[in-house]
């Protein structure tokens, strides 16, 4: 099984938030004070149950709050020592701070190349974006051996390497995955977890959001875990995977 | 007397009608795919690309090719303003739709009755920019009309090629698809729309300068295109870009056919019938998605 | 519930008056200002508010409670107008009876109209759909030269012959009057008005809006979505149809322009619109404002509608998401 390498610490990015609070529809609320931190080169494991606002913190840090009617109502988020809850999604995708969300949200209508090709959007150097291209093949043959077919025909699987692999296409600093082992086969998250653990190596830095705790606490460096838009337990990924009311609640020990 | 000869001018006429139809259907089906709006005001940018052409030729004098760019680039230009104007503040509060046809609505209202104050109520022309025929096959074809039928073809192609190989394109698909996911690997959703509003009252004009020596220029020139723009849309499938294209051209030679079987004033009515039959049958149109 | 909430007068939600009260208040004030203004333009303004606010009700129970947007409503004004007027000039039958059976025409043609349109759910189709049986009939009207005469239209349309009222003797509607008219409109109006008000409080109100908000739920709990979406369409048909017909008889003059062009259609769309789609008096509000408004803006002569057309603009960028609810349903997915 994969295990997370030694934490490099050069120039990948350091996400910090300093207890978020968030709202919806300006009267739910849905964070209350949540502090989290990444460090340069780690990978961070978030745990919790459905509901807890996971999925929320990951949002609030992609600036996608507001197009569900939802605002960060205190507190800071930082990216590099600079403020980024402020600002627009695409300004942070920009910044290097990429999500793949929950759903596995391809381009449907898009083939899957052409969905890979979107994920390099932003970037100007061709000759490198060829060379992840040809890495991310690597990675998931699956993916070029559908290259041409329509993103909304792949199965479950091949939707969720699709993300991972336009995400990874992007050239993230932060890379942040909502749930991606949901409803997926052992195999397959196998790969996708390998595939993290991979490019992790290669300095980039990882916020994982993840049902499957055992799953992604022998990935991770840290991990948090979260109840009802608190933090309930933080710490290293070892001490938490050993923590008593853990390993009843999400691992079944 | 219903003669094979007669038939086929007829079509021949229905192809170039059906480039009119085809370049403004285009237009709306693009703003529908990306913004999910419906442009209430597309007829007027398609009057107003008339006029600047008219303009252009007849009161400056610029030669016809400078005068189609410039009717072409001036709307275009214009389409941007309108858009950052009016829709852009609307993009992110709550009932889109509503709010983007309301406000569209006034835009049309505004243009339509602008034109009519200040450039009057008369019908004006413009001279064919180009003279005498072709013989082809023992039809007559004027250069005019063929003209018409190349620059739509070449202008609609290239969009076509454009949406799908071009990065822009690449990213305004990806943007009609899934806004946030779009958003979140960096790509500017709001700046997008700016510029595909700013295409679509583009192509509308392109279709009315091609076409501005056959019809005449006035101020409510725009309203039919405007619903026979939706018919196309509607018949080809909404938010697809070759199903305008296809359905425009299709609803133009049926048009000019069934005028040879039933007169002349009927013939917007069995555009509309065939409307409501696809509508009846296949709602998604030629094209369209299943979303109806 | 959704009910306290459908009070509310639209326009931003600023006005937050209670819809019972305020049209109670609302019909004393025009049945009673009459005596003391006469002036004869004013009263023709103030029924053309009240055809409006009929033609902007009507819809506004198509498109706000049931949620099909419809953009061929003017059809059924301009048919019920027609049959009236024609019934009159060729057949000789009264306009009283005319004005009923313009409505019962209009509702039949609705039920037409509405038939295709049950399989359709987004928006844009539906729009053009009856945008389309809209346009056949004006072009139906004025092909037929024979019998409508085409684009000259119908002139001298019969007027509605006296009614005896007892206490009060003859009312003539004969030479230009006035106040006769604003009553029997306005008769027509309140008579409208309650009617959806005791349709939208009963079992078929609730049955309506809980189609607009999901029709996936509303069948899957045994609603039967054609039987209320063809009963509103058609009771909204009915009642613009009987518009119409006290329209012909009103103006004497009918031509398919006049009647059936689209710029009726969206006079009806901004005045439910400006005035709160969806909610009970919203439209009434807003028919009178538009009416009114745009005889105000008459002092700016040829610049009145270059304004009417920025005001749109303003208004809507300006009043806050209040205008209307969130009615056009996601794309629904093929059955």
């Amino acid at each position: 099984m994969a295990e997370a390498g030694a934490p490099t610490s050069c120039g990948s990015g350091m996400l910090k938030m300093n207890n978020i609070e968030v709202a919806y529809l300006n009267v739910i609320r849905v964070l209350h004070g949540v502090s989290l931190s990444v460090d340069d080169g780690q990978v961070v494991a978030l745990l919790g149950a459905n509901g807890a606002g996971k999925s929320t913190t990951l949002k609030a840090i992609s600036g996608l709050l507001s197009s569900e009617e939802g605002e960060v109502t205190g507190g800071s988020i930082e990216w590099n020592g600079e403020r980024i809850d402020n600002r627009s999604a695409e300004e942070i995708g920009k910044l290097g701070v990429i999500q793949a969300l929950e759903g596995r949200r391809v381009f449907e209508h898009l083939n899957t190349e052409e969905n890979l090709l979107v994920g390099a959007y932003q970037r100007r150097d061709c000759g490198a974006v060829k060379a992840d291209l040809d890495m991310v093949y690597q990675y998931f043959p699956r993916l070029k051996e559908m290259r041409r077919s329509t993103a909304g025909y792949l199965s479950g699987g091949e939707q969720q390497m699709l993300v991972v692999g336009r995400a990874i296409m992007a050239s993230p600093k932060l890379l942040m995955l909502d749930e991606p082992s949901l409803g997926l086969a052992p195999k397959v998250v196998e790969t996708i977890f390998q595939v993290l653990v991979d490019i992790n190596k290669k300095d980039v830095t990882i916020l994982l959001i993840e049902q499957n705790a055992q799953m992604a606490l022998q990935v991770a460096h840290r991990g948090y875990v979260m109840e009802t838009g608190k933090m309930s337990l933080e710490g290293k990924a070892e001490d938490v995977a050993q923590n008593e009311q853990i390993k009843k609640t999400y691992l079944g020990l | 007397m219903i003669t094979g000869k007669l038939v086929i001018e007829q079509i021949l006429n229905g192809l170039v009608l059906g480039c009119m139809y085809a370049s403004v259907a285009s237009g709306l089906t693009l703003i529908w795919g990306t913004m999910k709006m419906i442009n209430f005001a597309h007829g007027e940018f398609y009057m107003l690309g008339g006029y600047v052409m008219y303009f252009a030729i007849v009161s400056f004098g610029i030669p016809p090719l400078y005068s189609i760019f410039l009717a072409v680039v001036i709307v275009f230009a214009m389409g941007i303003v309108i858009e950052k104007i009016c829709l852009h503040p609307l993009l992110d509060k709550p009932d889109w739709d509503i709010s983007a046809f309301v406000a569209t609505l006034g835009v049309g209202i505004f243009f339509q009755n602008f034109a009519l104050r200040v450039w009057g109520e008369r019908f004006k022309s413009v001279p064919y920019f180009l003279e005498g025929t072709l013989d082809v096959f023992g039809f007559r074809m004027a250069y005019q009309r063929i003209f018409i039928f190349a620059v739509t073809a070449g202008v609609m192609g290239g969009f076509w090629l454009y949406l799908k190989k071009a990065r822009f394109g690449l990213g305004l698909r990806a943007t009609a698809q899934d806004r946030d996911a779009a958003t979140i690997l960096g790509i500017n959703a709001k700046k997008i729309y700016t510029i595909t509003f700013g295409m679509s009252c583009a192509l509308a004009s392109l279709a009315a300068v091609l076409l501005a020596p056959i019809f005449l220029i006035n101020p409510w020139m725009g309203s039919v295109p405007l619903i026979k723009g939706f018919i196309t849309v509607v018949l080809g499938g909404l938010g697809s870009f070759g199903g305008a294209i296809l359905g425009g051209i299709l609803l133009g030679v049926v048009e000019s056919i069934s005028v040879i079987v039933f007169s002349s004033e009927w013939k917007d009515v069995v555009a509309f019938i065939i409307l409501i039959l696809v509508l009846w049958i296949r709602p998604s149109g030629l094209f369209g998605t299943k979303e109806w | 519930m959704a009910d306290k909430r459908e009070s509310w007068i639209g326009f931003g939600q600023k006005l937050k008056l209670k819809s019972d009260h305020g049209f109670l208040i609302g019909t004393i004030l025009l049945a009673v200002f009459p005596i003391f203004i006469r002036d004869a333009y004013f009263l023709h303004i103030m029924i053309m508010a009240l055809v409006f606010s009929v033609l902007a009700a009507s819809w506004n129970l198509i498109v706000g409670y049931i949620g099909i947007f419809s953009f061929g409503h003017h059809a059924f004004f301009g048919i019920g107008g027609y049959v009236s007027a024609l019934l009159a000039m060729k057949a000789g039958i009264s306009p009283w009876f005319g004005l009923i059976i313009g409505g019962i025409v209009a509702a039949l043609l609705s039920f037409v109209i509405g038939l295709p349109c049950l399989r359709l759910r987004a928006a844009p189709y539906i729009a053009i759909a009856t945008l389309a049986f809209a346009e056949i009939s004006r072009m139906t009207c004025l092909n037929l030269v024979d019998l409508t005469r085409g684009e000259m239209g119908l002139w001298g349309i019969p007027h509605f012959p006296d009614i005896i009222l007892p206490g009060i003797g003859v009312i003539s509607f004969a030479g230009g009057v006035r106040i006769p008219y604003y009553y029997l409109i306005l008769i027509i109006f309140v008579v409208t008005m309650t009617i959806f008000h005791f349709g939208l409080h009963s079992h078929i109100g609730l049955a309506f809006r809980s189609i607009r908000d999901s029709q996936d739920a509303s069948e899957s709990l045994g609603v039967s979505i054609t039987y209320y979406k063809l009963l509103a369409f058609m009771t909204g048909g009915f009642f613009a149809g009987v518009a119409g017909g006290f329209y012909a008889h009103y103006l004497l003059i009918m031509t398919p322009t006049s009647v059936l062009s689209i710029g009726i259609m969206i006079d009806i769309v901004v005045m439910t619109l400006v005035g709160g789609l969806g909610t009970f008096l919203g439209p009434v509000l807003g028919a009178f404002l538009v009416v009114l408004g745009l005889e105000y803006l008459r002092v700016l002569e040829e610049y009145r509608f270059i304004a009417y057309g920025i005001l749109l603009v303003v208004m809507i960028l300006f009043v806050p998401s209040g205008i209307g609810k969130k009615l056009f349903r996601e794309k629904q997915l093929v059955d």
